[in-house]
């Protein structure tokens, strides 16, 4: 099947700190994989070094897109050949409204001017999926948004943006069990053979609603399990330790 | 440069238009304070950012003299063809060179009581009233340290300028407007002077422009606003001169009872520009907010300094200062909150943020209080920042090229500045302007 994201031997550092050490995963177009890990694991280092984060830098190994080796591209070039990261934490940008921030990036996404019409057509979907009054579009980028308000709007950009392969992280966390639900039906709306997504959580809970068709597990650096949805409710159920012993006696024999 | 390249005659330029006696004078003593006081240096305080770059204005240029040109509408350069379809003003008056080369100011207007033309004209047509008003903001005699150099070069020998005057009582709303454009190769001295009687309203707008110039030139103008009681005015100076202008200028603000002044500089353009921008805040209620706007790119060094000077009590001033600074362009900030005794009740507030969008860019910023009141209400702060790399690569990772996040940023910055200015129409031009400078093509 056309793998549609490839990490291959991918190691990062920070600023001198090595934080992944040799991540492989590959999530074929069509499907939805969980990451799972516990905290300071590199969940989100991957998913920013994907996106093209320069903040860190790649020591070794490649990251494909389709096939095409995007490893050194700029972060807006990734996005216009179909990549998304929903941010874990999302930035605020004081004084730029939601509306012109989104129809810039639609007419970066589509690579063509975007007649206003079909913007709205495609905000007001978003907005509907999400159970969204449309005053949101008037405010500025994150400013003031809960915690909430903050990841409904990374979806909402999912929406409209319509990526290929979209990374979620954390997208759950900080939401009550109905915007999660809100949350889920909208990263559903996308999913189809042409999607695929990397969903990093923490939680079963939302696992529930975006049910992925692998799980992966990430441990100081590494994806040291992939196995099938049951593995999350695995986890869910004893904790990491047990994995972390294994994997200490797998590096040891 | 030495002294002797300096050797105007203020006496000629006086003679050669037949100026008023008292005008003579007054010409005669700025010069002797000229001649008299140092050239700003590194230890002038306000100047210690920008001494070297002065050194290098070479004001020993020929002075800009007027040629007698005037142009059809359709003559006028296109950037001001530009700028007058766009602005909506009421009333305008382009200038190139010395030459007021075309007018446009409808006789309903002149019939409500605007005198609005240049100030030699108004010399000739209403003497009392310059002779009542000119001076009076930046005198032509100062007390006479390095501060008052520059001031004293122009009081001498400016000849070219504007006059405003605004009888008691009207009210105009539509904005009124002076095109100006510098020749090359020459020292140009101008002089603006704005008078609004008890009660009066005016919006005011100076812009200034000229394509880069293969040879340099010096404009050394001063800007005077006299606020009569209750008079309310909106002024912005918005300088856009190109490449190997040194821009030099000084404006006073004079605020009587419940005078309101609503000011914005913008330093977009010059190779060296310093603009030195006061109120002094004389009548009780007098309110005065004091706005810029700039932004160096290339090697461009653009210097500000603002004087908040509090006479009288219950009086309100607020300086909101905003810069951007790109390539190797250096951007400076200083500004003086300053309370005289009887200042009491003063409400003053001075702000400086800067966006620094390269490595090498830099900024200074420097806020000062010098408060001899107790009872008063005052606050500064300053920031320097480099651009925020996670909003640019949060903006970038949904398809945003990196020169349009930094657009976006820069807009962001500036927005509640140009939210401020009750000008839509030149907030929009600047909006465009500014995103030039950032490197965006529009
Ligand atoms: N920008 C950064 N500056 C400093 N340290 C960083 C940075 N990014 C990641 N790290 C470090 O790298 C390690 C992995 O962090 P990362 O945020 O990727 O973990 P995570 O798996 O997403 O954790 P969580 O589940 O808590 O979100 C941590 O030790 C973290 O402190
Ligand atoms: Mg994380």
């Amino acid at each position: 099947m056309a793998k549609s994201l490839e990490i291959q031997d991918l190691w990062v550092s920070h600023d001198g700190k090595m934080i992944l050490k040799g991540v492989n995963l590959s999530l074929p177009l069509g499907e939805v994989h969980a990451l799972m890990g516990p905290n300071g694991a590199g969940k989100s280092t991957l998913g920013k070094v994907i996106a093209g984060d320069q903040a860190y830098t790649v020591e070794r190994g490649r990251v494909l897109l389709n096939g095409e080796d995007i490893t050194g591209l700029e972060p807006d070039e990734r996005a216009r050949k179909g990549l998304f990261l929903a941010f874990q934490y999302p930035l605020e940008v004081p004084g730029v409204s939601i509306a012109n921030f989104l129809r810039l990036a639609l007419k970066e996404r589509l690579g063509r001017d975007v007649p206003v019409t079909e913007f709205y057509a495609r905000l007001q979907e978003g907005l509907k999926t999400l159970e969204w009054d449309e005053e949101v579009l008037g405010r500025y980028l994150n400013e003031g948004f809960s915690g909430g308000e903050k990841k409904r709007n990374e979806i909402l950009q999912l929406l409209v943006l319509r990526p290929q392969v979209a990374i979620l992280d954390e997208t759950d966390s900080g939401l009550d069990i109905d915007a999660l639900k809100v949350v889920a039906r909208g990263v559903n709306s996308m999913r189809g053979p042409e999607f695929s997504a990397l969903v990093i959580t923490h939680y079963q809970r939302l696992l529930n609603y975006i049910v992925p068709d692998v799980v992966h597990v990430m441990m100081d650096g590494r994806v040291v399990k992939t196995g099938g949805p049951e593995l999350a409710l695995e986890l869910e159920a004893r904790g990491y330790d047990w994995l972390k012993e294994e994997v200490a006696h797998a590096g040891g024999s | 440069m030495t002294e002797k390249a300096l050797l105007f005659n203020p006496d000629q330029i006086s003679k050669a238009r037949s100026e008023p006696l008292w005008l003579e004078e007054a010409r005669k003593g700025a010069y002797e304070v000229f001649r008299a006081v140092p050239w700003p240096s590194k230890k002038t305080e306000a100047w210690r950012y920008s001494a070297g770059r002065l050194k290098a204005v070479p004001f020993d240029l020929p002075l800009e003299e007027p040629r007698g040109q005037s142009y059809g509408r359709e003559a006028l350069p296109e950037w001001v063809q530009s700028r007058i379809s766009s602005a909506d003003f009421s009333a305008f008056l382009v200038f190139k060179g010395a030459d007021l080369v075309y007018a446009e100011v409808p006789e309903e207007l002149t019939e409500k009581g605007l005198r609005f033309l240049s100030l030699h004209q108004a010399l000739k047509a209403y003497p009392e009233l310059v002779e009542a008003h000119l001076y009076k903001a930046i005198p032509a005699r100062q007390k006479g340290d390095a501060n008052d150099k520059l001031p004293a070069l122009n009081a001498a020998i400016w000849n070219h300028g504007v006059f405003v005057y605004v009888p008691d009582g009207l009210q105009l709303e539509a904005p009124i407007g002076v095109l100006r454009e510098i020749e090359a190769g020459v020292l140009s001295v101008g002089r603006t002077l704005v008078v609004l009687g008890e009660n009066a309203r005016l919006s005011y707008v100076e812009e200034h422009y000229s394509p880069d110039l293969e040879r340099p030139s010096v404009n050394l103008a001063m800007t005077e606003l006299i606020l009569g009681a209750g008079a309310s005015l909106v002024h912005a100076n918005v300088q856009s001169w190109g490449d190997n202008v040194h821009h030099l200028y000084r404006q006073r603000a004079l605020l009587a009872r419940d005078a309101s002044l609503k000011d914005l500089t913008v330093n977009l353009g010059a190779s060296f520009a310093r603009s030195e921008v006061g109120s002094e805040l004389a009548g009780p209620g007098a309110d005065s907010e004091m706005l810029g706007i700039y932004f160096a790119d290339g090697d461009q060094h653009l210097d500000h300094y603002t004087l908040q000077h509090h006479v009288a009590p219950h009086a309100r001033s607020d300086v909101y200062y905003k810069g951007v600074a790109k390539d190797r362009g250096n951007i400076i900030y200083q500004g003086l909150i300053q309370l005289e005794p009887a200042a009491q009740k003063t409400d003053a507030y001075q702000t400086n943020r800067n966006l620094l969008l390269s490595r090498e860019a830099r900024a200074e910023s420097v806020p000062q209080l010098e408060i001899a009141a107790n009872d008063v209400r005052c606050s500064h702060g300053s920031s320097i920042a480099p651009i925020d790399s996670e909003q640019r690569f949060y903006l970038q990772s949904r398809g945003i090229s990196r020169l349009a996040a930094e657009n976006l940023l820069v807009a962001a910055f500036l927005e509640d500045v140009l939210g401020r200015i009750r000008l839509e129409n030149l907030a929009r031009y600047l909006a465009g302007a500014i995103e030039q400078k950032v490197g965006l093509e529009v």
